[in-house]
């Protein structure tokens, strides 16, 4: 609870700590770990003045001062904004973590397979080194001299 | 003049430090390192207090951040 312009009780609607020109959330790091909390306040340090202190262990106050004049609502509601990103930055997190390895694993693949391939060189080598003398299938013989073989043969 | 403490839990002192010399030309910010905490102990000498020393404030989180995150991917890669 906090004391508004009239010197009046104002109370946050969402259980924030109202102050005249801030508001404050207590963030508990075990359920949003710090980076979580990083990334939140990365996103509002330029709507607002973002400070952060220690109550205590494990948990983390994250006031929110205004830049210029704000009725306690637009406290309330920046510190709401707060509140989601917060869950946002810790929803990417956890399926950052839980895909790390899956990620890893492509990235392997892809580098080995880039590795792997032949470069137009080998191609070229491997054309030149073929065996082209045999020609089982008569695709050098002319189409006359097979044609002249069969006639005489017919004859 | 006012006292700002920065919990080293949540602050890195280099970033705290760095923001000191960015605002060198708006405020004499003497810094002093007590155990778990930085203690910034600012002086105001051009433009708006609250301004200047919120904006001081902002930049030592950025500056803890960025610095956070690049040492983070120094140890993934």
């Amino acid at each position: 609870m906090a004391l508004g312009d009239k010197d009046e009780p104002v109370e946050s609607r969402l259980g924030f700590t109202l102050g005249r020109d801030h508001v404050s959330l207590d963030v508990d790091e075990t359920v949003y770990p710090l980076e979580a909390v990083y990334g939140g306040c990365y996103l509002f340090v330029d709507r607002c003045f973002v400070f952060l202190f220690r109550p205590r262990e494990r948990i983390v106050t994250v006031r929110l001062t205004s830049r210029g004049p704000a009725t306690p609502a637009e406290l309330d509601a920046l510190a709401g904004e707060f509140a989601n990103e917060l869950l946002s930055q810790v929803t990417r997190l956890r399926l950052s973590q839980a895909t790390a390895r899956i990620r890893e694993y492509y990235t392997a693949a892809a580098l080995r397979a880039a590795a792997s391939a032949p470069s137009v060189d080998d191609l070229l080598a491997e054309l030149d080194s073929e065996e082209l003398g045999d020609d089982p299938l008569e695709i050098l013989v002319p189409w006359e001299e097979k044609s002249g073989e069969k006639d005489t043969e017919s004859k | 003049m006012g006292r700002i403490t920065f919990d080293r839990s949540l602050y890195s002192a280099e970033a705290v430090e760095a923001a000191a010399a960015a605002y060198a030309g708006f405020a004499d910010i003497a810094l002093e390192r007590s155990g778990d905490v930085v203690v910034a102990v600012v002086g105001v000498t051009g433009g708006d207090e609250r301004t200047i020393e919120n904006s001081f404030c902002n930049l030592a989180l950025q500056e803890t951040i960025v610095r956070t995150r690049r040492a983070a991917s120094e140890d993934d890669s």
